[in-house]
């Protein structure tokens, strides 16, 4: 579902991603572990062609990131750590209608998946309520439904746990999950292991733009003779850092 | 570029922007309410300064002067048919004026009855602040019943000669004002419309631009955006038409806000001076025109603005780009505030901002030049274009959009 072949991302004489490559089968959930600054926003990017691979490129269902950036868009969705970037002054329902008419929908389609995903996520209740309105677990909710509205084949998710609090954090990993029984193929990138560990089929370790270890979680712990993935982790980067 | 996204995009920051009632109140009711106030507050103070000035004289003379002679002589023969100037009587006149107490102050010389009675010249010396509006404002007053005393003594001496006062006047003038009161009031309109149309169309652009890109970049909205199967310049131009349409209800609202302040009160508009804004006959296809340089004015500005927003690494710094553009914006207009519509040279006309200041002014001035305004009207058309292709080309580049 998702091909990269030697992706290498340049701003002037700072290289961010250099020559990464991975595949992500159908329906997976693929962990891109890294510390901060590693390049797994970058990678991401290049990915939701927000920026332009300095070099190599990325199959997503199919198309080409570089050549076909449009038809790539509408085969993803993504979500982003931090704030949930809702517009206050629109209700639930227009923050999450407006990007399925971004995405070419129909309307009665968008209301219709709407209304299913109102149910899912538990938002009937504050559909018709404005954004800025909600607490920030059901603002998270609402940008749940906006990343799915137009039922993507892949989800990215950068960092989408950063600065959560414990249920806020369930939640997220619910709607993972949610996406995985969906048949969507998923990127998660994180720093923090344990819910990559959690989650992940494979995963990659990237370190200053590199790619330093790919593969199952199970096999990359038989592989090093560790317990735990932070082991491996600190193993691989720590040494990679120190020299 | 796909114009049903442009529309989607388009509809939904129109609709953001007016449930955002700080910037409707800032934008549309505060200029419909405080421009026909501050121009009531402003018009009437000034009217309320040239009443006083006009109606309540008071002036004193020198220590020297002050005589019960010389009293009688300036209540008699001086102010006697003037009952707006008063004679009184203080301490200290020079600190009197100081102390706004006294406007003017008269020292007129002592034998004054000698000189006038021997038909010699005798000084009258006129004392006044002139950091004091309403001291240097009353010279004209004393000074005219001065000449008045003057004339009505000439004439006794003359009479008494037998001369006829008209020897006096080799030259009668008589003065003939052709402007008829339309064209004087379109002559202040022309030097006080451009500037304004100016100022509040740049102006009103700029807290939606702000919040379009810079506000998006901040509140994590914009990201998720570009996710989007629309692609960016489908974006920009959704983002760039709400801002060229929020820049014209800014300028309508306030030229609504100056023609409420109009109707309320015809001096307001011109501080007191007194126009009357009636019986205009501007050619159609001039006035055609003019808007049209004028909406192209505003896309150019909207294109600039967006284009800064974009660039800004934050809100507040597009906060402080396109506060510096509204200054920018006003150079031209206060550099050309005096100039007559006859006096916009050619080059004027194809320079921005000056083409629509030069536009207006020909326009208002009654001195319509067609070819003159085709030139403002193709390079506003041109910058429209560069602001545009400025814009576009900022908003599709990596470093720009994702600087931080």
């Amino acid at each position: 579902m998702i091909k990269i072949n030697n992706i290498t991302k340049r701003f002037g004489d700072f290289t961010a991603v250099k020559g990464l490559s991975f595949e992500v089968e159908k329906g997976e959930i693929f962990g891109l572990l890294g510390e901060n600054g590693a390049g797994k926003t970058t990678t991401l990017r290049m990915l939701a062609t927000m920026l332009k691979p300095t070099d190599g490129t990325a199959m997503m269902a199919g198309f080409d990131v570089v050549k076909e950036s449009e038809k790539v868009r509408s085969k993803i969705g993504i979500l982003f750590g931090g704030e949930t970037g809702l517009y206050d002054r629109l209700t639930c329902e227009e923050n999450i209608a407006y990007f399925g008419l971004l995405n070419d929908m129909e309307k009665a389609k968008i209301n219709d998946r709407i209304k299913v995903m109102a149910r899912v996520f538990g938002m009937e209740e504050y559909l018709k309520k404005r954004a800025g309105k909600l607490s920030k677990g059901m603002k998270q909710k609402v940008a749940f439904a906006r990343a799915i509205i137009h039922d993507p084949d892949i989800m990215l998710f950068d960092e989408p746990t950063s600065g959560l609090d414990v249920s806020a954090i369930r939640d997220v990993h619910e709607f993972i999950r949610t996406c995985k029984n969906e048949g969507k193929t998923i990127v998660f990138s994180s720093h923090t292991m344990s819910e990559v560990e959690k989650l992940c089929d494979n995963i990659a370790i990237i370190n200053k733009g590199e790619l330093i270890e790919k593969g199952k979680i199970k096999e990359l712990k038989n592989k090093y003779s560790c317990d735990n993935l932070e082991d491996i982790f600190i193993r691989l980067v720590g040494g990679k850092n120190e020299s | 570029m796909n114009l049903k996204h442009i529309w989607i995009v388009f509809s939904k920051e129109v609709k953001d922007i007016v449930r955002d009632r700080k910037t409707i109140i800032t934008s549309i009711v505060v200029p419909m309410v405080i421009i026909p106030l501050l121009s009531m507050l402003a018009g009437g103070s000034v009217q309320n300064m040239q009443n006083d000035i006009e109606q309540n004289v008071t002036i004193s003379l020198t220590k020297d002067s002050n005589t019960a002679q010389i009293r009688e002589f300036v209540e008699n023969e001086i102010i006697g048919d003037y009952p707006n100037i008063n004679l009184i009587d203080v301490d200290d006149p020079i600190e009197a004026i100081t102390d706004s107490e006294v406007r003017i102050v008269l020292g007129i010389e002592k034998n004054y009855k000698e000189k006038l009675e021997q038909g010699k010249p005798f000084a009258v010396e006129i004392i006044y602040d002139k950091s004091q509006t309403k001291s240097e404002g009353s010279i004209y007053i004393v000074s005219d019943a001065i000449n008045e005393f003057n004339k009505k003594v000439v004439g006794q001496r003359l009479e008494k000669m037998g001369i006829n006062e008209d020897v006096l006047k080799p030259v009668e003038i008589e003065e003939t004002n052709i402007a008829n009161d339309e064209k004087t009031s379109l002559s202040i309109l022309s030097m006080i419309l451009p500037v304004m149309i100016v100022i509040l169309i740049s102006a009103g652009g700029t807290a939606p631009a702000t919040d379009l890109v810079a506000g998006e970049k901040e509140r994590n909205t914009f990201e998720p955006l570009l996710t989007t199967k629309t692609g960016r310049a489908s974006l920009l131009i959704g983002k760039y038409l709400t801002v060229t349409l929020f820049s014209f209800v800014s300028a309508i609202a306030s030229v609504f806000g100056m023609f409420l302040g109009y109707v309320i009160d015809p001096k307001a508009i011109t501080m007191g001076a007194g126009t009357q804004l009636s019986g205009f006959s501007i050619p159609g296809l001039a006035i055609l025109m003019i808007l049209m340089i004028c909406v192209l004015m505003g896309m150019t500005f909207a294109g600039i603005q967006i284009a800064l927003s974009t660039y800004a690494k934050s809100f507040k710094e597009a906060q402080t780009y396109l506060s510096f553009l509204i200054i920018v914006a006003m150079i031209p207009g206060y550099a050309t505030i005096l100039m007559q519509p006859n006096e916009m040279p050619l080059y004027m006309f194809a320079v921005p901002i000056l083409n629509t200041i030069s536009a207006f002014k020909i326009v208002l001035g009654l001195n319509i030049n067609y070819t003159y305004l085709l030139i403002a009207l193709a390079s506003s058309l041109v910058y429209v274009v560069i602001s545009l292709k400025i814009a576009v080309s900022l908003f599709k580049r990596e470093n720009v959009l994702f600087r931080s």
